[in-house]
């Protein structure tokens, strides 16, 4: 062995430079290589956006912005009117009553999960968040309409009308005849669809928080209650947030099974059993079938979905940093 | 310096002997935690092994030996810490003035409103100096703004903090140097007025000045606190300390006056690890 060592060190200098700049040759090509696939989510997303503006043209020429408060929505008159105030109403209203619903459930399966679950139980639970995940989103629509449709008409809204009727705002939101297709069914559903997301990032996020600073919590006398709420919450915020914001991106954008039954009437009405569309729905309801200023109007619909999206992911990222102001960071 | 007697006065309601104990300090003060027969267990893994000790009402007892002999372990008993995770058990007999703290249906909250716990490394939460201190006194007290802002001061002054933050109070608590997020979690413990503080290695992961000033602070808080400090440093379990306990494997190998114990050990393993033979 020691010979052949020393063979190799007889073997002489060899050339460092030229191994190195081998390396270098390859170290640039990476450079590049990571830096064209960054540049080409710019392209696509700019290619997108202005593909979008091309096809909305004729539209926005057409109605202008007075587009973004027209209720009525009929293609087939001469000249068709079309305003886009019904499926904005819709995707926002579902969107809402749905991460109304689905960030509390999903914090709490979290914090069960992560600060309070009995060992045997994590795992099935966790399991059944990630089937949740999985289910393909048609399943969920046709479970909508098959299942909850029928007991939110029959049982749940007779329920809240005969609990609220004749109190002024409440009585008007829960009235209606029954019907299985409502923005209220679409908004359940879409809840249970993001209830994984929301579920899945904070269980991760609240992992991070390093035992040691919740021991030091409850070390000055905390109950679990105010360990996750004033130490494990404040600590993951930017990472719940996220979560939340990721869920409310599937929200407002989720197409097939909200298409399937919130019902895709372009009427606003007042109350939550009557079946309404989303911005999504509507596309996909009709685009198959429409030609001329009716697709354009379209197109300028998805358009708008975009900007939506787009303004609420900005309102998110500006009360975060507030939060952060607050907290003095 | 007065200030600081004066922040850290200490209900006197609490202890059931008179506190008279500094007057004649070789005099044995009354015991505040009293382990008989405490065994502690890693599911299968016997990690504490039949511990009796009395750790005395305003005293300083420092617990040495080397990293996995138990001194943490014994440490997290005191306020059962050990409760928080699946599998840790501890048997026999540990007492902290009449209450029995390993019993089952006992108050973990107000037990470690009695048993404060300083760590390792600065723990300071996710919110401003402010919320830091007054976040645990609120957890008991419904108190005005005005006497918190007192309370604040007073636990902050106690802790040699104040006048390094008195100007930015607002400012997140994760702002602050290593050492001053140290001093920031013992004002923390000090503001919900416990009976004990526990210090498990606070000045392993701080600079020399830093932990001279812990130091001093540990030596201050000991006239109001019954105080128990686990540290890796023989030089600081001498500095500060009135008792001392060696462990070493599980047992306690050796528990008697500091001064003993670094000139004068009786066991052979004791005085083997003092002067670094091993550990």
């Amino acid at each position: 062995m020691a010979v052949q060592g020393d063979a190799v060190e007889v073997a002489g200098p060899y050339d460092r430079a030229k191994a190195l700049s081998a390396f270098k040759a390859g170290d640039i090509a990476f450079y590049w290589i990571t830096r064209a696939c960054a540049i080409s989510v710019l392209l696509i997303l700019g290619g997108i956006i202005l593909s979008l503006i091309i096809g909305a043209w004729p539209a926005m020429k057409q109605y202008g912005f007075a587009f973004l408060w027209t209720q009525r929505w009929a293609p087939s008159a001469d000249p068709p009117v079309l305003g886009a105030l019904g499926p904005m109403y819709g995707t926002l209203v579902t969107s809402f009553i749905a991460m109304l619903v689905a960030i509390p459930v999903g914090l709490g399966i979290a914090i069960f999960l992560t600060e309070l679950c009995p060992q045997w139980l994590r795992r099935p639970i966790g399991i059944a968040i990630e089937l949740l995940a999985g289910i393909p989103s048609i399943i969920y629509g046709m479970w909508g309409f098959f299942v909850l449709g029928p007991f939110l008409a029959y049982t749940f809204q007779p329920f809240m009308i005969s609990l609220f009727d004749g109190v002024p705002v409440l009585g008007s939101i829960f009235a209606g005849p029954p019907s299985y297709l409502s923005v209220f069914n679409a908004s359940l559903i879409l809840s249970i669809m993001v209830l994984p997301f929301i579920t899945a990032i904070s269980v991760d996020v609240f992992k991070t928080v390093p035992p040691v600073l919740k021991e030091a919590a409850y070390g000055v006398g905390c109950t679990t209650w105010e360990v996750v709420r004033n130490v494990v919450i404040p600590y993951t915020r930017v990472g719940v947030i996220g979560g939340i914001m990721l869920a409310l991106g599937r929200a407002l954008g989720e197409t097939m099974a909200v298409t399937f039954i919130i019902g895709n009437s372009f009427r606003i009405s007042s109350s939550i059993f009557a079946p309404g569309t989303t911005i999504s729905a509507a596309i996909a309801s009709e685009f198959a079938e429409s030609d001329g200023l009716h697709q354009s109007a379209l197109m300028l619909l998805g358009l708008l979905l975009f900007v939506l999206t787009f303004f609420v992911l900005a309102a998110a990222r500006l009360m975060l940093m507030r939060l952060e102001k607050k907290a003095g960071k | 310096m007065n200030d600081v007697t004066a922040a850290a006065s200490v209900p006197p309601s609490r202890s059931p002997l008179p506190m008279a104990t500094h007057a004649a300090s070789y005099m044995e003060p009354p015991a505040k935690v009293t382990a008989h027969g405490l065994n502690f267990y890693y599911n299968d893994h016997h990690a504490l092994k039949n511990i009796n000790l009395t750790l005395g009402t305003n005293r300083v007892t420092a617990f040495i030996g080397p990293s996995g002999c138990g001194k943490s372990t014994l440490l997290r008993t005191f306020n059962r810490m050990y409760d928080l995770y699946p599998g840790q058990r501890a048997t026999g007999q540990l007492m902290l003035d009449q209450t029995n703290i390993l019993d089952p249906k006992l108050d973990l909250n107000l037990l470690r409103a009695r048993v404060g716990m300083v760590f390792q490394k600065p723990t300071p939460f996710p919110m401003t100096i402010y919320e830091n201190i007054a976040f645990g006194i609120r957890l008991y007290e419904k108190i005005s703004r005005s006497e918190m802002d007192g309370r604040v001061e007073k636990a902050l002054r106690s802790g040699a903090l104040w006048n390094e933050v008195k100007d930015k109070l607002n400012a997140s608590g994760l702002s602050l140097s290593g050492g001053q997020q140290q001093r920031l979690c013992i004002a923390r413990t000090v503001a919900v007025r416990p009976e004990v503080i526990l210090f498990d290695e606070p000045c392993s992961a701080l600079d020399p000045i830093s932990t001279a000033k812990i130091e001093e602070l540990i030596q201050e808080l000991a006239e109001n606190y019954t105080i128990a400090i686990v540290t890796h440093n023989m030089q600081q379990a001498a500095r500060v300390s009135d008792k001392t306990a060696f462990m070493y494997l599980g047992e306690l190998i050796e528990f008697d006056d500091t001064n003993k114990i670094f000139t004068a050990p009786n066991d052979r393993r004791t005085q083997d690890y003092i002067t670094g033979r091993f550990g």
